[in-house]
């Protein structure tokens, strides 16, 4: 597919001309053009199923190159060559916190910090690695992050017995006392990607329109500012988030203004009620978020942890969770591993999706880390040790990856993985949660 | 569970000197040496049962200290449950002496607990919240807030101001709700293109095939159909009010000669269309219906009216057909061959040559919703009251307008009057767009669109006075009350009247409060107190999201969802419409049906799809909310009961007694042995076994099997599988029931539980903060007032309007916060 049309490359020179650096898909003809400023962009994104994988029919058998895959990986085989199997890493943070071993394991998957005990209002974890990204690029990308997901949170009550469902319903963490609620609407995933602005009205409105909402945005600003003087602490603390919200959208705002290209997919009109297709539309979504670079981080929850959704149409009329606690029946794990199935092969439609968009000298999943699995292995037990996860894509470094069953070191940290992909993608940390060093996937 | 360290103190002179009274003194060493003899055995530093240790360390005001771990002992030892079975009891008049002083030593600290308000910091409007306040501020209802991001819950509930945080997201999704909300007000909904939705029904039938029919009760059915196989139940969104249309396509089949079908269209259980269609062969017949919906989420009905009318008269049902029998096909040459029913047919003749149909599997295939048609379009009169207060509704405005609408716009939305010059940056926003050439109409709508994005707007802030420094409580102010009122009772702004009484400085009179909150409670947006803190509290908002397993229970519909749904929506608002007494949610001899959830509960004599009160003294089952199909629902799993789930949700929601989490590694149950090989309360009796699960099983699985004859979707039932039902149970201390009504009626001697537990919720519902230890005296007098006025709902909401941390809130000192930021002015850690 050739990128290279007299508009774009118009549009592109008449930005470079006003002196304004702009993210764009990165085209083949603008190579020799940005010659010394060549930054290839790497995205990452974890996608996450819930109550942990039955893992004697994940693991394979053999390590290195060339092993089988088992019947829950199977739908991968056709992308060898681009996935990487981990087996050993484990969540130790979790294994150290109190609380539901369902909230313990989400609540510090990512951050590696074990979460605190509470049911209140008083949540506390730690940033996840994903927003560390997120942060990074915030200002080149017209969103910063998203965090998706496809089970309705609308359960009241306690989600993991003592523990807040904020916990179980969030995986990533902005900060430590904050973490980001996830959305489950397609057509609010469009609108957070492309804006909700009315297709039918003129640029002239919509720009008089968008000169009011900055106007509008301004002057709460200063009223948020001037309120700030009399108030509490805790109340300080609520138009602190208020002004950082503000400057956000407007920064969002800014963004959009610079890019006027129209979406490459229909505005969705809402959850799809086939849960299969309601999965493959938000894989759709963050893949043209990526290829059109609107944002280079996701993580999504393909069911929030703790999950209770009944998978009737692979004759699975229970609800998953309590399943998952099967004391080695073979009904039950049948069934778990029916489930594990479907997840994995709607992942597979992801990958493939990436794999289908070139881009520079390879595709969207060249430059991409895709991180799959859960954070629990044995859901039976709420292990938190040989973490079911696989890497699609590449990590972003000079060498590449995949085709291999790499075993590590029991319990290695996982946070060493966060390392590795951070490391690849630009982000050089030293250290991130509890890890020990990067980890060699070269195998 | 903690592990905390209990000390005792031996040396009585301490004691004498730290308690003044000496008879106290002597009932407490009374108690302590109570203690030594009768619970160290099991509870020292050697041997912690449960973490629980009386011995150690020698420490005074151990009362005090460890005030925790002195109130599990002392609700265990009242519930009988301490010493556990098989240990040898004290004699009963040393523990009554014990649990007496325990009690009078915990109201003396409590009577001792400095007062204090606790603090919220400022809440942001919820969903909920914003969905009501938008409606009456601005008229319309186009509900902007369901496209939101859920709302973070804490303590159960959704509006605990430290949960609500803001994101960017979100901030987003308010500044264009604010957009559509003042544009619908101002120039109407949006105009919007038809689309169409379609929607198939499962096939639950061919039930007929090859076998001779099973012929249902064709007397005493249920004619509206609604509650029949054969009906379909869809739910749909409407985006706006308009017209729409629905295409009904049937499938199935009517006997041979039978009368015409007449189809009927139901919309929230309203008949609104019917129709006929005359074929025995239903398959492919549709007709398109039109009807005038409002916005919103509604429920699509199909069904067929006195199905079993008009059936041939062999079948014995009632006005049988009147129709001929169809000739038959021969002649006097015989039997007519294959050439002749191909000429028959050529010439137009239906011609059956399989045997006669007899089939009644009429149902339907599929609805097709499309539209809006003749959508409404321009601005409701009500909106432009609401805008235009200048009182040109006409549009003819002078130069004085804008401001006298911005002006008094901002006043509503901040609920109060607002400061000097505190509208004029609002104002710039309408001068802004007039200047880029924008009609009037025009600039309002930016300028209340700013007002809407206002901080002011989005958050209840409560702001501090300057106050005498020595002052631990001031009032909040009579503003600052109408908004904690009308979102506590309403969960929305408050109207004019509340508004003047605050203007006025009248709010706070004992009468005009009184006066107040019998109009809230009595105004239709009360229901606001029934889906937001009932809906969570008893968590049937998850009526709408659970899924019984369709194998298992093939009658479990969209319809019978949202008759459950209204069955506890109605019983509840009922309670707080009546005033009546909060102990009916426990135990009550009435409930709310329609036709479809009495057939289903076997109730007879209650007929058409309107909801109505109906007694249920005669019926097993009984009343109260542990008999309600939508409660008994979601506190099972789809494919089964669960005694443990329900005995928990009965535990946190109406005993006020929460059981600690299980420990790790729990096995689950095997589902298929259940009602097969051993009943699932057989398959329980393991939690019996164990001393450490039956610590918490004891108190939880006898309240689950007292409710074993209803279902996982909530019906009665005497057999479970191969196994007769067995409901009867004993609870800690020994007091035995059978069955749901005796477990309610000992439940209510319980009372004193359920209303502390109701109270607690309720105020943390009210106030948007979780409790504290300061907390405990409002809330003992609260449940003295309650039960001082037989229970009644509206002395629950009095005693917590006019209590201390509702009216009053801790001052915060202005001049020390400006100068230096970084004080925590909360010791105590805030409201958390």
């Amino acid at each position: 597919m050739n990128f290279v049309t007299g508009k774009h490359l118009s549009r592109r020179a008449m930005l470079r001309g006003a002196g304004v650096a702009v993210a764009l898909p990165f085209l083949d003809a603008m190579h020799p053009a940005f010659a010394g400023r060549v930054k290839t962009v790497h995205r990452v994104a974890v996608v996450y199923v819930p109550n942990g994988i039955i893992m004697n029919q994940w693991t394979p058998a053999e390590t290195g190159k060339d092993y089988a895959f088992t019947r829950i990986l199977k739908p991968l085989e056709p992308f060898r060559d681009d996935v990487t199997i981990i087996t050993g890493l484990a969540n130790n943070a979790a294994s150290k916190a109190q609380g539901g071993g369902h909230a313990k394991a989400s609540g510090s998957f990512l951050s590696s910090v074990p979460p605190k005990y509470t049911a209140g209002a008083d949540v506390h974890a730690g940033t996840t690695f994903d927003q560390v990204a997120a942060k990074t690029w915030a200002s080149e990308t017209r969103v910063a992050s998203l965090q998706l997901g496809c089970e309705d949170a609308r359960m009241v009550g306690n989600c993991d017995t003592g523990s807040s469902c904020a916990y179980t319903n969030s995986l990533s963490w902005k900060d430590p006392d904050s973490p980001l609620a996830v959305d489950v609407n397609p057509r609010s995933v469009f609108e957070r990607l492309f804006g909700n602005v009315d297709p039918s009205l003129s640029p002239e409105v919509r720009a008089r329109r968008a000169l009011y909402r900055r106007n509008m945005l301004d002057l709460t600003r200063d009223s948020a500012k001037k309120l700030e003087l009399d108030l509490g602490p805790a109340d300080r603390r609520k138009m602190d988030e208020y002004l950082t919200s503000v400057h956000e959208v407007e920064q969002r705002m800014t963004a959009v203004e610079r890019d006027t290209r129209p979406p490459s997919i229909d505005k969705p009109a809402g959850i799809p009620f086939v849960f299969t297709e309601y999965v493959k539309l938000m894989f759709d979504l963050q893949a043209i978020a990526f290829q059109s670079d609107l944002t280079r981080v996701s993580t999504m929850m393909i069911g929030r942890e703790g999950s209770v959704r009944t998978y009737p149409e692979i004759d699975v009329p229970d609800p998953h969770h309590p399943l998952t606690h099967h004391r080695g029946h073979p009904d039950f794990i049948e069934k778990v591993t029916k489930i594990n199935c479907l997840h994995a092969q709607l992942f597979a439609r992801f990958v493939e999706k990436l794999k289908s968009m070139p881009e520079g000298d390879g595709t969207v999943l060249d430059h991409s880390a895709l991180l799959y699995g859960a954070a629990l292995s044995d859901g039976n037990a709420h292990s938190n040790v040989n973490l079911p996860l696989i890497l699609a894509g590449q990590l972003g470094g000079a060498d590449r990856i995949g085709g291999k069953h790499i075993k590590l070191e029991q319990s290695t940290p996982v946070a060493n993985l966060f390392v590795s992909m951070l490391d690849g993608a630009g982000i050089p940390v030293e250290h991130f949660g509890d890890s020990t060093g990067p980890l060699d996937l070269r195998g | 569970m903690s592990s905390r360290l209990v000390p005792v103190t031996i040396a009585i002179l301490a004691l004498a000197a730290s308690c003044p009274a000496q008879e106290s003194s002597a009932q407490e060493s009374a108690t302590l040496s109570f203690v030594q003899k009768n619970c160290v055995a099991c509870h020292s530093s050697s041997v912690s049962s449960g973490g629980v240790d009386f011995t150690s360390a020698k420490q005074p005001d151990t009362f005090v200290q460890n005030r925790e771990v002195w109130e599990r002992a002392l609700a265990k030892l009242k519930a009988g449950e301490m010493p556990p079975p098989g240990v040898p009891k004290p004699p009963a008049a040393d523990t009554a002496a014990v649990t007496k002083w325990l009690d009078a030593e915990f109201t003396r600290q409590d009577a001792a607990i400095r007062a204090d308000t606790g603090r919220v910091a400022a809440r942001r409007l919820n969903k909920a919240e914003y969905n009501n306040t938008i409606r009456d501020l601005l008229g319309v209802n186009i509900e902007p807030a369901d496209g939101f991001p859920q709302d973070q819950a804490a303590y159960g509930f959704d509006n605990v101001s430290d949960a609500l945080n803001l994101s960017s997201v979100l901030l987003e999704k308010y500044a264009d709700a604010a957009e559509r909300s003042v544009r619908t007000a101002i120039f109407g909904p949006d105009k919007l293109k038809s689309a169409a939705t379609h929607y198939s029904f499962p096939v639950r039938l061919n039930d007929t095939r090859g076998k001779a029919p099973k012929l249902p009760d064709l007397h005493g059915y249920d004619t509206t159909g609604l509650s029949s196989r054969h009906a379909a139940h869809v739910m749909h969104r409407f985006p706006v009010e308009g017209t729409y249309s629905f295409r009904i396509v049937a499938n199935g089949h009517r006997p041979d000669r039978s009368m015409p079908v007449h189809i009927g269209f139901w919309i929230d259980g309203k008949l609104t269309q019917q129709f006929e269609i005359d074929a025995t062969d239903l398959e492919g017949q549709n007709r398109e219906v039109r009807a005038q919906v409002t916005a919103g989420e509604h429920l699509l009905s199909v069904s067929y009216l006195n199905e079993y009318s008009g059936l041939p008269p062999s079948y014995g049902g009632p006005d049988p057909s009147t129709r001929p029998p169809t000739p038959t096909l021969s002649s006097p040459h015989g039997k007519l061959t294959p050439e002749d029913i191909e000429i028959l047919r050529k010439l137009g003749t239906t011609v059956k040559t399989d045997s006669i149909e007899t089939r009644i599997d009429n149902r339907f295939e599929s609805i097709d919703v499309g539209g809006p048609f003749e959508q409404v379009t321009g601005p409701s009169l009500a909106s432009q009251k609401f805008v235009y207060t200048c009182g040109h509704t006409d549009g003819k405005h002078n130069a004085s307008c804008p401001r006298i609408i911005v002006s008094n716009f901002a006043q509503r939305a901040f609920r109060r009057p607002l400061a000097a010059k505190e509208a004029d940056p609002y104002l710039s926003l309408y001068t802004l767009a007039r200047k880029h050439g924008d009609s009037f109409d025009e600039g309002i709508a930016a300028a209340l669109e700013g007002v809407l994005v206002s901080p002011n707007f989005l958050y209840r802030i409560e702001r501090d006075q300057p106050v005498d420094a020595k002052a631990t409580t001031v009032p909040v102010s009579d503003y600052e009350l109408a908004s904690r009122l009308s979102y506590f009772l309403w969960s929305s702004m408050p109207d004019a009247e509340l508004l003047r009484a605050a203007s006025e400085h009248k709010l706070r009179e004992p009468a005009v409060l009184e006066a107040q909150v019998h109009r809230m409670l009595s105004d239709d947006k009360a229901q606001a107190l029934v889906d937001n803190f009932a809906g969570q509290w008893l968590q049937f908002r998850n009526v709408d999201v659970v899924r019984p397993d369709n194998g298992k229970f093939p009658d479990f519909d969209d319809s019978l969802r949202h008759s459950m749904r209204r069955e506890t929506e109605l019983f509840i608002g009922s309670i707080v419409k009546n005033d009546s007494s909060v102990l009916d949610i426990l135990s009550a001899n009435y409930t709310f049906l329609d036709e479809r959830l009495a057939r289903y509960y076997g109730i007879p004599g209650v007929t058409g799809p309107e909801f109505r009160r109906v007694d249920m003294s005669a019926t097993q089952r009984g009343g109260g909310v542990l008999a309600q199909a939508g409660i008994l629902t979601i506190s099972s799993y789809s494919t089964r009961t669960s005694p443990v789930l329900r005995g928990k949700w009965i535990l946190e929601n109406l005993l006020n007694a929460p059981p600690p989490p299980p420990p790790p590694s729990v096995p689950a149950l095997d589902d298929t042995k259940v009602g097969e090989s051993a009943s699932l309360r057989q398959q329980m009796e393991a939690h019996r076994a164990s001393a450490v699960c039956a610590s918490c099983h004891s108190k939880m699985d006898p309240l689950g099997f007292g409710l074993e004859n209803l279902n996982a979707i909530g019906q009665w039932r005497d057999m479970d599988g191969k196994f007769p039902v067995d409901a009867s149970g004993s609870l800690p201390g020994g007091r035995k029931f059978t069955g749901p009504k005796e477990l309610k009626a000992l439940m209510l001697q319980d009372r004193d539980a359920f209303v502390a537990g109701l109270t607690e919720k309720m105020m943390i519902y009210a106030l948007g903060r979780g409790l504290e230890r300061f907390d405990r005296p409002t809330l003992k007098t609260i449940e003295s007032e309650v039960a001082a006025r037989d229970y009644r709902f509206s002395a629950l909401v009095m005693g917590i309007v006019t209590s201390l941390p509702f009216e009053m809130k801790r001052p915060q000192d202005t001049k020390a916060l400006s100068a230096s930021a970084s004080i925590d002015h909360n010791p105590e850690g805030n409201s958390k």
